[in-house]
């Protein structure tokens, strides 16, 4: 606890600036990349042939060119997005990345298949065929043969990703084929260079796409490979011991060196790689269930998934991989001058660890438990005592889902009249931090935001295994 | 707070697209004033001259402006004779010698100025027989990039019987080969301006 935090007043201004600069931070990073698709198109008119185009053929060769520079900026975009960059991490959070990746999946395609589709056109027709004719003469031109097969593969990656199709892959097979948009991307380039001449011949045009390739494949290589092994051999992590909490649900802690400079706070999570014949080629996005010491770190998983599971058998001494701290779920994102930590089922283990950095005064704090069953009730024991020690409110909700828009809660409180302002008075005046299943998740914050909190005093993770 | 990120990015893309349309405006006003607009009324008259060659023929009326330029890319390295069709590849003959006075064009084989394009250089030659365009061989087309060999291909006949029915290169650009005839047309009036045509 720092001085600031137990002066009321000051810990909030310094809360308001610094939600302030972080807001600030991330619309003008969400500007840039919207604009990144204008700067593309921009590039490309200011090259001057634009204007002259005069016949239909020539429009629609245009236009066709321009989705497909658009489309190819908006993939590199989400390149950056998936690529955990710590600056991205701290300003939208590692989880709002990729949320914003998913959406752009989509129309990124549909801007690459209109590319393909307007050149086919536009070409078929200054020749005389039509668009499927134009297929074969357009296969026969060096480097044309790659890029049809890249856009191939962007198809199967984006299909594969959309929410129907991906449940029927498991989550390794599903992350194997999202590999392929790495290759989908590269084998894209060359036509961009030969066929495409706008990108050899106008200057401006050729620095901003190499530098958007450097970038997005500079921080892949950089962050997602160089860090996480340069990190993983720094601090020598192994499995120290794995101890069951519940059926199904097991604690896993990890000795290592130096562990403290990795500057991990409650809440955050590591993407872990265990490195045994099975699982090493498999990473798991895991939070801390408890704050880290310099050598021991402790994190909680319910096996639910193949893998997740295979990882509760791995052998005490396996050496782990790490990436990270990642994640905003943390009291970084405090603006208010009191906290709610709501958790249900194995939403709880960030909620734990938070309480142990226990950012927050006596009285300031509630704590809020929801089990389905008394044997979900994870870690409550070590939480209730956490609370106790640091002056937190703590209550639990136990028992089968409530109907409807109480389906937060159970049907014995929902029947009792709680509501969420019963539980949390000063409601207006607090941090909720919510961790849980994607529904519950939902549910609640719907009351929440029913019950007049704002939208950015609403902090969520989604904990769907 | 997510009001004011879609009023940024909105505002910053307009900008940016606005910013880029009127570089290409720009861009486009400069190529049509050097005389090199494919595709515009304009540049109807191309004087071939802005990106003419280093090798390229100055004047009309110096002798021995008209010789066969070296020409790196071009095939066909002679100046030609005055038989009106040149023997494509064929040993250089002597130069045609220019004509004296600009009154009337002298009949014989001229070589166009080499032509800068996006997609390439173009160059043509020119025979002019009884005060007429006779004929126009291309000898270098454009080619960067395989669809523009291609355009090329296509597209040189019909320049050709355009240039030998209106027997001038007053001629708008070919749609789908802006560049191609742009670059084809500035060349044939390089030829005709040094035939005096």
């Amino acid at each position: 606890m720092t001085l600031t935090d137990r002066v009321p007043g000051l810990a909030l201004e310094k809360r308001r600036a610094r939600f302030a600069r972080r807001s600030l931070a991330s619309d003008v990073l969400i500007t840039c990349l919207w604009a990144s698709g204008a700067v593309a198109v921009a590039l490309y008119l200011s090259s001057g042939s634009v204007g002259r185009t005069s016949s239909a053929a020539e429009i629609i060769t245009t236009v066709g060119a321009i989705c497909g520079l658009v489309g190819c900026n908006y993939i590199l975009v989400m390149l950056v997005l998936a690529a955990r960059i710590p600056l991205l991490d701290r300003t939208i959070g590692h989880e709002q990345a990729i949320a914003v990746h998913r959406t752009m999946g989509k129309p990124a395609l549909y801007l690459l298949l209109a590319h393909a589709a307007l050149l086919l056109t536009g070409y078929g027709m200054s020749a005389g065929v039509n668009p499927i004719a134009e297929i074969i003469p357009m296969l026969s031109i060096p480097d044309m043969p790659l890029a049809f097969i890249a856009l191939g593969l962007m198809i199967t990656v984006v299909v594969t990703s959309l929410v129907a199709v991906r449940r029927r892959f498991s989550y390794e097979a599903w992350h194997l084929i999202h590999l392929l948009s790495y290759v989908a991307v590269a084998f894209a380039i060359p036509h961009q260079l030969s066929v495409g001449g706008v990108l050899a011949d106008s200057t401006w045009q050729r620095y901003y796409w190499i530098a958007l390739y450097v970038i997005a494949f500079g921080t892949i290589a950089v962050f997602r490979f160089v860090v996480p092994v340069v990190s993983s051999v720094r601090h020598g992590i192994t499995v120290a011991a794995i101890s069951p909490v519940a059926p199904g649900v097991t604690s896993m802690f990890l000795r290592g060196r130096g562990l403290s400079a990795l500057n991990a706070v409650g809440g955050q999570f590591f993407v872990w790689r265990f490195l045994t014949r099975k699982t090493w080629w498999h990473s798991h996005p895991i939070t801390l269930s408890a704050l880290p010491t310099d050598t021991v770190a402790r994190i909680t998983v319910r096996g639910l998934g193949d893998g997740s599971s295979r990882v509760l058998n791995v052998p005490v001494g396996t050496r782990v991989m790490i990436e990270g701290p990642y994640g905003l779920f943390t009291s970084a994102t405090r603006i208010a001058p009191k906290v709610a930590f709501v958790a249900a089922g194995i939403g709880v283990t960030p909620i734990r660890a938070m309480l142990e950095q226990g950012e927050f005064g006596p009285g300031e704090a509630t704590v809020l438990l929801r089990a389905s069953q008394p044997d979900e009730a994870y870690l409550w024991d070590e939480i209730e005592q956490l609370a106790t020690r640091r002056g937190a409110a703590c209550y639990s909700l136990v028992g089968p889902r409530a109907s409807g828009a109480n389906s937060w809660m159970s049907v014995g409180d929902a029947q009792r009249g709680v509501t969420i302002e019963s539980i949390l008075p000063d409601l207006a005046n607090t941090d909720l931090y919510l961790c849980g299943p994607g529904g519950w998740l939902d549910s609640i914050s719907a009351a929440a935001r029913a019950a007049g909190v704002p939208r950015h005093q609403i902090h969520s993770e989604r904990f769907d295994w | 707070m997510r009001a004011r990120a879609v009023i940024g990015s909105v505002v910053a893309s307009a900008a940016v697209l606005v910013a880029g349309w009127q570089a290409g405006a720009t861009v486009d006003a400069a190529t049509v004033a050097s005389g090199h607009a494919p595709g515009s009324r304009v540049g109807a008259e191309p004087r071939g001259t802005a990106t003419a060659s280093p090798a390229s023929p100055t004047g009309v009326a110096s002798p021995g402006a008209g010789v066969a330029l070296p020409s790196p890319g071009s095939s066909a390295p002679g100046g030609g004779g005055t038989t009106g069709r040149p023997a494509g590849g064929a040993a250089a003959a002597p130069a045609p010698v220019a004509p004296p006075a600009p009154a009337g064009a002298v009949d014989g084989v001229y070589t166009g100025d080499l032509v800068d394009t996006v997609y390439g250089t173009v160059q043509v030659r020119v025979a002019i027989s009884g005060g007429r365009i006779t004929d126009v061989v291309p000898l270098k087309l454009t080619d960067k990039g395989s669809e523009s060999a291609r355009y090329s291909r296509e597209a040189a006949p019909i320049l050709r019987s355009e240039v030998l029915s209106n027997q001038s290169a007053s001629f708008t650009s070919m749609s789908g080969a802006t560049y191609t005839s742009g670059g084809y047309l500035s060349s044939v009036q390089s030829a005709l301006d040094q035939a005096g045509f």
